[in-house]
């Protein structure tokens, strides 16, 4: 049976209370999330995504309910929310253009330092993420306009496992990627979870990469969610996730035309090599 | 945040909203000259009332009103207890210590309160509240378009501040974005001493003007493929053109102005 | 020939690191795109694909080689800021981040600003923002400040700033890269219905198999030079070409090539949902006939 690591109870966020712009984000949310799942959050522009992931460290604060890292509410001490951004990482959109410093190797140790950690230890580190994401040692001593953009972007995504967070949290880690970039984003994710044991949240507006690199999903809609469960029971939902203006994986769309054109084929198929698997099956039995 | 509005531009139905975006220019100046040709208390009185129709006649709301005084409300104080305290005349009206208070200094002091109130008042009226930013470029580059004459680059000054105020919710945007990015990474920017907050800026700081020349050179680029070539043979979608009720409002406030300098050759109590 | 809008011969492309090596960033590149054409451009980051949007848009000038917009040679000598001017209004550019593109507080004033450069007569900006604007179906936001629009919208006030200009060509370089995917979807209909409806020529620059699918015909660029040229058919049953060229395989094209693998001789076109899926129903019936 495995633990949560995160746990979300009656979650209430609304942007600028009291005034006429008045926006409600988050709508009594309660969610858990799964200790070392990689777990993924989909929902429409606007459906309260963005949010989420920000009182996950502690970057805002719900107006209600709580949120819960190991069963401990991370306001608990307000004063240390510090702390809790440290063990909760949270790389944001486009997260190459906060780059800084001088060198990758010095960006990459901002966190490390503010964490105040000793200058052996924070070379350890520097090290590690670089490792992680692939980055090439030699491009260390570089300055970020020295490297192309998806390098930038495996930079700062270094800048945030080099905190050795326990959960992990990316908004949209490989928007504007071309796909090599993006799959080695997502293949050094899931090398940090498997190595470290740690939590990965990520949000994405791609169900073709949810589907192939999350175990679990989150559904928002409309400030609440709407579904949670694993790929193929979320995916298994396709009519429902049109309904509220989500894509499903290409594949999953294309099992769905064959059962309407009267194949039978399994529900919530949402890879490519399980839908090779599932219709060879078929064919060869007509 | 995305909800800033640059400027207090505030939307509404109303005579002044309707004036020639030049006009208002024109009749803001004409109103700062006002201000300062009032001398005893019947044209500050007359000065006062006149700050009150024009408020009125905006249709805003006094709140709103009252948050374009607000930032100045120490500035009026100060003008005030310096106008008490400094101001000598010819009988104390009570002194304490070393502080000799003179009804001349508490006339100067209300004389200036109300010369700051209509000042702000009919700046913020005629022009930002009444007017978009966009017009207001507009008003300012036709009304300084003989300048041009003399090789002073209006057009120019125009652009930049159109783009200024197209570009000032983006970036307040995007520094919001990066200081979230560098709290996650643990940057602290509430604590610690001047020179150490100071420090604690550069990670906002340095992303913030690296992005802006980008977008500063991308926007360079949009702009000559959009066939920009600087002022020369440009025209205008929205174009200026005065009515009679423009020339009647100038009028207006012409005939006040005299009228306040009738007032003040009335010999009424203390004049400044 | 005389109906190819965009022709490119023999371009080269080289820059200087700072040692003084020459860097070679596209190798003799030809293609044309013709009059009314929708093409798109499709090569991964470093592909070079860039670096050609930044030719085609005289940002940058050929090592070697010809580009012809409308019959013209725009690369042999520098154009005169008058040629030059006729061009872009010839040739309209969107680019990847529509907050960089929009000048003006207001949405219609923004549209306005190319023909207002343009020197048009009022009345005239006035009827191409309001035909602008209803093409792109951002109508209602004539009065709403840039700021406060959505990606896609933005970027759709963008291209509405483009058409005012009444180009006969628009060149979309990474322009969806930055949406989300509805804001795509419009964007991508948007560039549709310029194409079919309006008959300017489209060129669009991309990464996204998607975007792709929806030209006429598709260019695949890798490592500086072109790797294959077809229709998106053509280019879609190549799974192979288009993993060397570091692209995404569209699942369904992935899903038919494993069944081929398999032994299951699937035939025709199948690189979308309803097309692969037809496909397999076809060859299960020629199996049960």
């Amino acid at each position: 049976m495995s633990v949560a690591k995160i746990e979300l109870e009656n979650v209430s966020y609304v942007y600028s209370k009291g005034t006429p712009y008045e926006v409600t984000a988050l709508d009594n949310v309660s969610a858990c999330i799964k200790e070392g799942s990689i777990t993924g959050i989909i929902g429409h522009t606007g459906s309260g995504k963005s949010t989420f992931v920000q009182l996950l460290n502690g970057l805002e604060h719900a107006q209600e309910g709580r949120v819960l890292l190991d069963g401990k509410d991370i306001w608990e001490k307000p004063k240390e929310i510090g702390k809790i951004r440290f063990r909760v990482g949270l790389v944001m959109q486009y997260p190459e253009y906060q780059l800084f410093e001088e060198t990758i190797r010095q960006d990459i140790a901002f966190g490390p330092k503010n964490m105040g950690l000793d200058k052996e230890e924070i070379e350890k580190r520097v090290l590690m993420a670089a490792d992680f994401v692939g980055l090439e040692r030699e491009l260390l001593d570089k300055s970020p306009f020295d490297l192309s953009g998806g390098q930038k972007r495996r930079a700062a995504i270094a800048g945030v496992i080099a905190m050795k967070p326990e959960v992990l949290v990316l908004d949209e880690p490989a928007a504007g990627l071309d796909p090599l970039g993006r799959d080695a984003i997502f293949t050094s994710l899931v090398n940090y979870r498997n190595e470290t044991g740690a939590t990965v949240i990520i949000v994405s507006h791609s169900m073709e990469d949810m589907a192939r690199f999350c175990e679990e999903l989150i559904v928002l809609s409309h400030a609440k969610i709407v579904m949670q469960g694993t790929c193929s029971e979320i995916f298994a939902k396709a009519d429902f996730l049109s309904e509220i203006g989500l894509d499903v994986p290409q594949i999953t769309g294309c099992m769905k035309l064959l059962s309407q054109k009267g194949l039978s084929v399994g529900d919530g198929i949402y890879t490519v090599e399980d839908a090779v698997r599932e219709l060879s099956r078929r064919l060869s039995s007509l | 945040m995305k909800n800033i509005s640059f400027g207090q531009y505030y939307p509404a139905e109303s005579l002044i909203h309707r004036l020639d975006a030049r006009a208002k220019v024109i009749l803001a100046l004409l109103y700062i000259v006002c201000s300062f040709l009032c001398k005893n208390i019947i044209s500050f009185a007359a000065l006062a009332l006149s700050a009150v129709v024009l408020v009125l006649l905006s249709n805003i709301p006094l709140k709103a009103v009252f948050r374009a005084i607000r930032p100045i409300l120490f500035v009026m104080l100060f003008t005030v207890v310096l106008n008490v305290f400094w101001t000598k005349g010819e009988s104390p009206l009570f002194s304490w210590g070393i502080l000799t208070v003179y009804p001349e200094g508490l006339y100067n002091a209300l004389f200036m309160l109300v010369r700051i109130l209509s000042l702000i008042i009919g700046t913020s009226i005629f022009m930002t509240y009444t007017t978009t930013p966009i017009e207001l470029a507009d008003a300012i580059e036709q009304l300084l378009a003989p300048l041009k004459k003399i090789k002073i680059p209006v057009h120019e000054f125009s652009m930049m501040m159109t783009v200024a105020l197209r570009f000032i919710p983006t970036l307040i945007e995007e520094t919001e974005k990066i200081t979230a990015a560098q709290k996650a990474r643990g940057a602290d920017f509430s604590s610690g001493g001047l020179i150490k907050r100071a420090k604690a800026l550069i990670p906002i700081l340095v992303p913030l003007v690296i992005s802006a020349f980008r977008r500063a050179d991308e926007l360079a680029t949009a702009m000559e493929c959009r066939c920009y070539r600087g002022g020369d043979g440009r025209t205008k979608l929205h174009v200026l053109h005065y009515d009679a009720k423009d020339f009647l409002m100038m009028a207006v406030v012409v005939v006040f102005g005299v009228l306040l300098i009738g007032l003040n050759m009335l010999a009424i109590g203390y004049t400044m | 020939m005389s109906d190819a809008f965009i022709q490119v011969e023999n371009l080269n492309y080289s820059y200087a690191e700072e040692d003084g090596r020459e860097i070679p960033v596209l190798h003799d590149i030809s293609f044309e795109i013709g009059r009314g054409e929708y093409v798109a451009i499709l090569g991964h980051n470093g592909s070079g694909k860039s670096t050609l949007a930044k030719l085609l848009n005289l940002i940058l000038t050929p090592t070697s080689g010809r580009i012809l917009f409308d019959g013209k040679d725009v690369a042999e000598k520098e154009l005169t800021e008058d040629e030059l001017y006729q061009l872009r209004r010839k040739v309209g550019m969107v680019f990847q981040n529509p907050d960089n593109q929009l000048v003006a507080t207001i949405v219609e004033e923004d549209v306005a600003f190319g023909p207002e450069n343009l020197g048009l007569p009022q009345q005239e900006i006035r009827r191409r923002v309001d035909e602008s604007l209803a093409i792109v179906g951002m109508t209602e936001y004539a009065h709403h400040e840039p700021h406060r629009l959505s990606g896609g919208q933005k970027q759709r006030i963008a291209i509405a700033g483009i058409i005012a200009m009444l180009p006969e060509c628009m060149i979309f370089d990474e322009s969806t890269a930055m949406l989300d995917p509805s804001g795509r979807k419009d964007v991508l209909r948007t560039i549709e219905t310029l194409n079919r409806e309006k008959g300017i020529t489209v060129l669009t620059i991309t990464h996204y198999m998607n975007e792709a699918a929806k030209a006429d015909r598709i260019i695949v660029l890798d490592d500086g030079r072109i790797l294959m040229e077809g229709t998106p058919a053509e280019v879609f049953a190549r799974p192979e070409i288009l993993r060397k060229a570091g692209l995404d395989v569209p699942q369904c094209s992935a899903l038919v090539e494993g069944l081929r693998e398999a032994g299951f001789a699937i035939s025709g076109d199948c690189y979308s949902p309803e097309l692969c899926a037809e496909a397999i129903c076809r060859y299960i019936q020629e199996k049960r006939a």
